[in-house]
């Protein structure tokens, strides 16, 4: 026999004001009781399991509560005693509840449980526990996030990524199965690729490989470009130069671009896409009025000669989109960062993005202003000693690595009529917009 | 006898945990060494390789630890494209040696724990062939069926050209029978009739007559050609099948522990239909995985290699890929897709003469820079990866090539195996060759050669030598599992070879440093919790795996064989 939900949630309720993402999710109203909202038992017998949605004003929280007797416990809290919650009573001898996050054996069970038995795993791993959500690894193979923090109505995540997965955008980590119960999205199980890595990674791998080149003989090879030449030819270019390093990572960055344009497409697809406005570029022109004439008045003036009638289409965005974001797996890139993802997660702090709509163009400028801050910390690991040549290659790598995701983007099938329908205004655009990140960068970093 | 002396062994196998005896499935956990019959050593002293010089030679290859010989075609040919071009299936070219010679080289190989497979050239002929001579002598004679004739030059046009370069079509027209004869290969090579019922029987009698003289296998050359379907490929068709399991068939019933390696230059997807379900070929080459391992090591970044990995399909039990760094033929770039090929062009050849066809005509030690550390982690995946290995001759001496020579031959050298005259290949007189040894001060054969490598102990030589050893002692790189395990640094490639041993599970963690500079990386290994690894070669224990993550540091190119031993 379970205990009362009202026993739980007495005990959850406490445990919730203990807990840090709790506090950060309240807001500033004045204090309100923790309320039991629901609950269901999942598992009856020992150890039990039971979820429980609180509510605090407007706030809803779910908790997984689990219980078992107290010396069979302390061996599954062993290291992860703030789990516990308290004494209740379940009709048996005494019994311990506590976070069932802290519960491998429970959380296979909610694995069952939340895929309607289509899924059993034989070893679970927690990523991270301090945030709004319990994010778990089941086997290497399947990741379910599961939500602490509630939203009302549909999870713009969890949306995201069931619609994507729809419209058959596979650039991403698989949905497995959603669980939605009394009306709110508790969980979502997708699967996992452990071996992918995020696409800064692969970038500063590439930049170490072009500017030790750079260093000259730092790795023991003599630079082709410094040895005499009989043909008199002057020096390769750095964009040559970026091109015969081993490293070069212009190929992935053109599939990127490919990847890209899959998912904007699939985005139009999924949540609709309309035309342009001129308010679809206000960012960019507040971004230039800001900057003021110092930085590109001619830039600003072009861009009010854009025909809004042939600025393309406005879609739902990535809108963070930068070499955090996208993972190069096995299978190709993926994208990540709709906030839900396990591999965002794990990689940068929780936050829920905003459906916003935009040209695609915004997305293109994130990544192209990405790749050149990539350039910008790949040099500054560098000694001064070297800085001059260094710093033409990696404007080199830059530039190149931009011009190869645009290529890859522009030349996928479809996605021409997404952006505006001169190339000139597309290239216009996304130098506006990288102002405006630029702009938006300097202004967090000063912040910080 | 100028064979190595090192190992006390001598002529005695080091190893015995594959005898000679009734294994059927040998060639699962075999190290294969490819030999050129008439570059390797010249026993009668004419200028040419010959299969007793391969007698002669056999105690090195004991000692070097390869477990299976791979004879490139040593039958009668005009030579126009390396003895693939054969003249005569049912002897052996004058200046390599007799039936007989090859009768003795099986008994002594064997007697040494050797096996011997051979070359067979299955989808074409010589045009000096006596069958294709009779064929082109009219329209109405007994083999006028046994080639692909037509009246015109437009059937199956949209089947691709291989070797564009120099063929302009896949038809050439006879003046003498005046028609035209299908060739998939050089026009000097019309291809055999297989729908004839007659020239499958005759080619069925080839295989008996070579497994009779006693070779325990055959690598089917160009296997994937043999029929043609208007609207196909003229690749991989259904009836090519179908007459690969009739050979299998026959050799599993009269020919018990022989084994057939096909070269298949697809996508190992396309290439697994050549397993068929464990009764067509026993092994097939894996071709893309080649440029992938130097792709890695270039980019510094291991998703070349993990990318096909996971692009590999399983094979049915009894099956196994071979899989190789450099072989006779090219850098095989075929399989790569159009950007990969630029990119490895852009790597590896940026002397045109280097080119060839879509491939490259590069020994292993020039295509690394002759960079040690590199040839090592190369091997080191090489002996790690899923799949027999096989070795090229003269790479374990990190031996160089000739990109003077026409064809195919500049990587076609003689085997150099003292600092003497000719490298020690031949007594004949330098002008009498058929090749010239390589003389250039780097790979040149005064300083790159056996009796060096194996006087020098910290030689490439010896050191692959033990690595083999190690390899041999755990069955499981040849028949265990293999799964890659993340790592947080792209540079690092780490996979585990997993498998049952006597004990129960055992797993060989394999990782490697793809990048020129040390690195770092975490590994997951959770579910070995506890184990304590135990480096390989040599014995040396590492921390034991806890909860968290597993932190590797490599060298330069560095690379480690870690068991997982589970205590207690």
């Amino acid at each position: 026999m379970a205990p009362e939900p009202a026993e739980l949630a007495r005990l959850a309720a406490s445990y919730l004001e203990r807990q840090v993402w709790f506090q950060s999710a309240i807001d500033a109203t004045p204090a309100a009781p923790i309320e039991l909202v629901s609950a269901r038992t999942l598992r009856p017998s020992r150890p039990g399991l039971a979820r429980l949605i609180l509510g605090r004003g407007e706030q809803r929280f779910q908790v997984l509560v689990g219980w078992r007797p107290p010396p069979e416990l302390s061996k599954v809290l062993r290291g992860r005693e703030s789990a516990l919650l308290g004494p209740v009573g379940d009709g048996q001898s005494s019994a311990l509840a506590y976070d069932a996050v802290a519960d491998d054996d429970l959380l296979l069970e909610l694995l069952v449980h939340v895929t309607g038995g289509k899924e059993s795993a034989a070893r679970v791993r927690r990523v991270s526990s301090l945030v709004s959500h319990a994010s778990l690894v089941y086997d290497e193979r399947l990741f379910m996030k599961c939500y602490r923090v509630l939203e009302s109505g549909a999870r713009p995540e969890v949306e995201v990524v069931l619609r994507l997965d729809k419209v058959g955008f596979n650039a991403l980590l698989a949905p497995v199965a959603h669980w939605r119960d009394d009306g709110f999205d508790l969980a979502l199980v997708r699967e996992f690729l452990p071996s992918a890595l995020e696409g800064r990674l692969l970038a500063l791998t590439s930049l170490r490989d072009l500017l030790a080149h750079a260093a000259g003989g730092e790795d023991g090879r003599a630079r082709e470009r410094d040895a005499p030449r009989d043909d008199g030819a002057t020096v390769p270019d750095a964009d040559a130069e970026c091109a015969s390093a081993g490293g070069d990572l212009a190929s992935e960055m053109r599939r990127l671009g490919a990847t890209t344009a899959r998912l904007h497409l699939a985005l139009a697809t999924a949540f609709g896409d309309r035309p342009a406005s001129a308010s679809s570029f206000a960012e960019a022109h507040s971004a230039l009025d800001e900057a003021g004439g110092n930085v590109a008045p001619e830039l600003a003036a072009r861009l009010g000669t854009i025909d809004p009638a042939a600025a393309g289409r406005t879609i739902r965005l990535h809108g963070d989109y930068h070499l955090r974001r996208v993972m190069r797996s096995e299978v190709g890139w993926l994208v990540a960062g709709f906030s839900d993802d396990p591999l965002y997660a794990a990689v940068d702090a929780d936050g829920s993005l905003p459906g916003r709509r935009g040209s695609p163009v915004e997305d293109l400028a994130d990544m192209c202003f990405s790749i050149r801050q990539i350039a910008r910390e790949a040099l500054s690991q560098r000694p001064g000693a070297e800085a001059a040549d260094a710093t033409r290659l990696a404007s080199a790598w830059e530039r190149r690595n931009q011009a190869a995701f645009l290529e890859g983007y522009v030349t996928t099938h479809g996605v021409r009529r997404l952006l505006p329908r001169e190339p000139s205004a597309t290239e216009l655009l996304l130098a506006a917009f990288e102002i405006a990140r630029e702009l938006r960068y300097e202004a967090t970093s000063a912040e910080a | 006898m100028d064979s190595p002396t090192d190992p006390a062994d001598g002529a005695t196998r080091p190893h015995g945990w594959h005898a000679l005896d009734d294994d059927p499935r040998w060639y699962e956990r075999a190290v294969f060494y490819e030999l050129v019959p008439r570059g390797f050593y010249d026993a009668n002293g004419d200028g040419v390789g010959d299969i007793r010089g391969i007698v002669e030679k056999l105690d090195y290859l004991a000692w070097l630890g390869v477990d299976c010989l791979w004879l490139l075609p040593f039958y009668p040919s005009p030579l126009r494209d390396g003895g693939y071009d054969v003249a005569d299936y049912w002897s052996v070219a004058p200046d390599c040696g007799t039936v007989e010679d090859v009768r003795l080289l099986v008994t002594e190989a064997h007697r040494r724990g050797i096996r011997i497979i051979a070359d067979l050239v299955i989808n074409h002929t010589s045009d000096q062939h006596p069958w294709f001579v009779e064929s082109r002598s009219s329209r109405v004679n007994p083999k006028a069926d046994w080639y692909v004739w037509g009246d015109d030059d437009q059937r199956w046009s949209d089947i691709r050209v291989i070797f564009c370069d120099a063929e302009p079509s896949n038809w050439t027209f006879d003046p003498v029978r005046q028609q035209y004869y299908w060739h998939r290969f050089f026009h000097h090579q019309p291809d055999l009739n297989y729908e004839n019922p007659e020239v499958r029987d005759a080619i069925l009698a080839v295989v008996r007559f070579w497994l009779d003289v006693g070779l325990d296998g055959f690598r089917l050359d160009a296997a994937a050609y043999l029929y043609q379907r208007d609207g196909s490929s003229g690749e991989n068709l259904p009836e090519t099948h179908q007459f690969l399991q009739q050979m299998r068939k026959e050799i599993d019933r009269d020919y018990p522990n022989r084994m057939l390696l096909a070269e298949v230059n697809q996508w190992p997807a396309d290439v697994v239909d050549y397993f068929g379900d464990g009764d067509e070929c026993h092994m097939c080459f894996h071709f893309p995985l080649m440029p992938r391992m130097f792709m890695a090591v270039r980019r510094e970044q291991r998703f070349p290699i993990t990318e096909i990995l996971a692009q590999t399909p399983p094979i049915p039990d009894g099956c196994q890929w071979g899989i190789f760094l450099r072989n006779h033929d090219e850098l095989t770039l075929e399989m790569v897709t159009d950007e990969e090929r630029d990119y490895m062009y852009a790597e590896y050849a940026r002397d045109p003469r280097m080119r060839r066809n879509l491939g490259i005509r590069r020994r292993l030690a020039p295509l690394v820079d002759n960079d040690r550390g590199v040839a090592e982690l190369l091997h080191a995946l090489l002996l790690s990866l899923p799949g027999s290995p096989v070795l090229y001759y003269g790479d374990e001496l990190l031996m160089g090539d000739n990109i003077y020579l026409g064809d195919r031959d500049g990587v076609r050298t003689p085997m150099q195996w003292t600092p003497d005259r000719n490298g020690g290949f031949s007594r004949a007189d330098f002008a009498q060759l058929a090749l010239p040894p390589l003389m250039d001060p780097v790979y040149g054969y005064q300083a790159v050669n056996v009796e060096a490598g194996t006087r020098d102990p910290s030689s490439f030589l010896h050191w692959l030598q033990r690595m083999l050893a190690v390899r041999r002692q755990h069955p499981i790189f040849a028949t265990g599992g293999v799964e890659v395990l993340p790592a947080d640094n792209p540079s690092v490639l780490a996979y585990v070879r997993t498998g049952t041993g006597e004990t129960g599970e055992r797993a060989v963690l394999c990782v490697s440093n793809l990048s020129r500079f040390a690195q770092a990386a975490e590994l997951s290994l959770a579910r070995w919790e506890g184990a304590v690894p135990v480096e390989l070669i040599g014995r040396a224990q590492f921390p034991a795996v806890g909860p968290d993550a597993y932190v590797v540091t490599l060298g330069p190119h560095g690379f480690y064989w870690l068991e997982l031993e589970v205590v207690g």
